[in-house]
């Protein structure tokens, strides 16, 4: 296949993004300047982290007083789950250059690897991911940009319900992955509940990453291996 | 706070996992137990950002954001709904909700 050819198929392929990132970005771009962002910085840590959900957390906890290592460590703790994603990616790619790994690496994102993950061998090569990554990277960035440009000219009525959109963003990630397990709905709502009661002791960012460690350790042992609805993820084989 | 110096080390914490696939993949292998950690992660991660943070969308009436989280599971449920659709009508919800209250 041309490589033009497989980059255009990628941007095919990853145009609904669009649709989820659009009003995600501007949720972080209102919330960010709500928390004291200026336009540049809300731009700038959509442009260098790319990654949203990180960054909602991110402008959450500061607007909370949290500091800046347990943003750092919630962030990273956060994105962890990138080593996974990216694992199964590049297996999925085969051979790629030291040029090529430095250039994808930062476009790994959960959208990217449920789009990979659903897509035929064949059609998988490097110009693909190209393709998808110009698409999420884009949107996510003007997404942002446009959230930061109009966010004072947002009603206060869409402003407050925007709120919603990260959390119904998780919500329709995490639900169609664990609906048909009774094992993992118990550690999904163990971990939330967990996380409630550790708030009420120590920061809420420190809670964060607490419960989601905990929470985790003890599914190692609850959750039976043929639950683990990730396991296609699985690097060691 | 610095938030464009919270950018970068956010940026770099986020590139770690991210790039190290490529050049471990070959050369680290993780035992079952690692494995099925790191894949429980985004659940737990998910659950800890979902709950109770969702409550403290509107901290003064904390119903709206389980009325959200709610309407957010029920589309969930359904197959067909794409993620986009579920978030937008979330959104458009509580729009709804705000301009009755």
């Amino acid at each position: 296949m041309k490589k033009s050819t497989a980059y255009l198929n990628g941007v095919r392929v990853a145009l609904p993004v669009i649709l989820g990132y659009l009003p995600v970005a501007i949720a972080f771009a209102v919330m960010a300047s709500e928390a004291g962002f200026s336009r540049l910085e809300i731009i700038a840590m959509s442009t260098l982290v790319f990654a949203g959900a990180s960054q909602i957390m991110a402008v959450g906890m500061i607007a909370t007083g949290a500091s800046m290592l347990s943003v750092v460590v919630a962030t990273f703790v956060l994105n962890l789950r990138h080593f996974i994603m990216g694992s199964y990616i590049m297996k999925r790619l085969g051979k790629t250059s030291t040029i090529e790994k430095l250039t994808t690496a930062n476009g790994i994102t959960d959208e990217a690897f449920a789009i990979i993950g659903t897509t035929e061998d064949e059609k998988c090569s490097v110009p693909y991911l190209f393709g998808i990554i110009t698409v999420t990277y884009g949107s996510w960035v003007v997404g942002t940009a446009l959230g930061a440009f109009v966010s004072m000219l947002i009603p206060a009525s869409l402003s407050d319900a925007l709120g919603i959109a990260l959390y119904a963003l998780f919500i329709s990630l995490l639900v169609p992955k664990i609906k048909r397990s009774a094992h993992l709905i118990t550690l999904v709502i163990f971990t939330a509940l967990l996380n409630a009661v550790l708030g009420l002791i120590i920061p809420s960012s420190w809670a964060i990453i607490a419960s989601c460690l905990i929470g985790a350790l003890v599914g190692v042992f609850f959750v039976p291996d043929e639950d683990d609805a990730s396991k296609e993820t699985e690097v060691a084989k | 706070m610095n938030f464009l110096l919270l950018s970068v080390f956010m940026m770099l914490v986020t590139f770690i996992p991210r790039i190290l696939p490529g050049f471990l993949l070959d050369k680290v292998r993780l035992g079952p137990r690692a494995t099925k950690f790191l894949n429980l992660i985004p659940y737990t991660a998910m659950a800890s950002l979902i709950f109770p943070g969702v409550l403290s969308v509107d901290v003064e009436r904390i119903w709206i954001g389980a009325l959200g989280a709610i309407i957010a599971i029920v589309l969930s449920l359904f197959k067909k709904i794409p993620t986009a659709v579920v978030v937008i009508a979330s959104v458009l919800a509580l729009v709804g909700i705000y301009a009755i209250i």
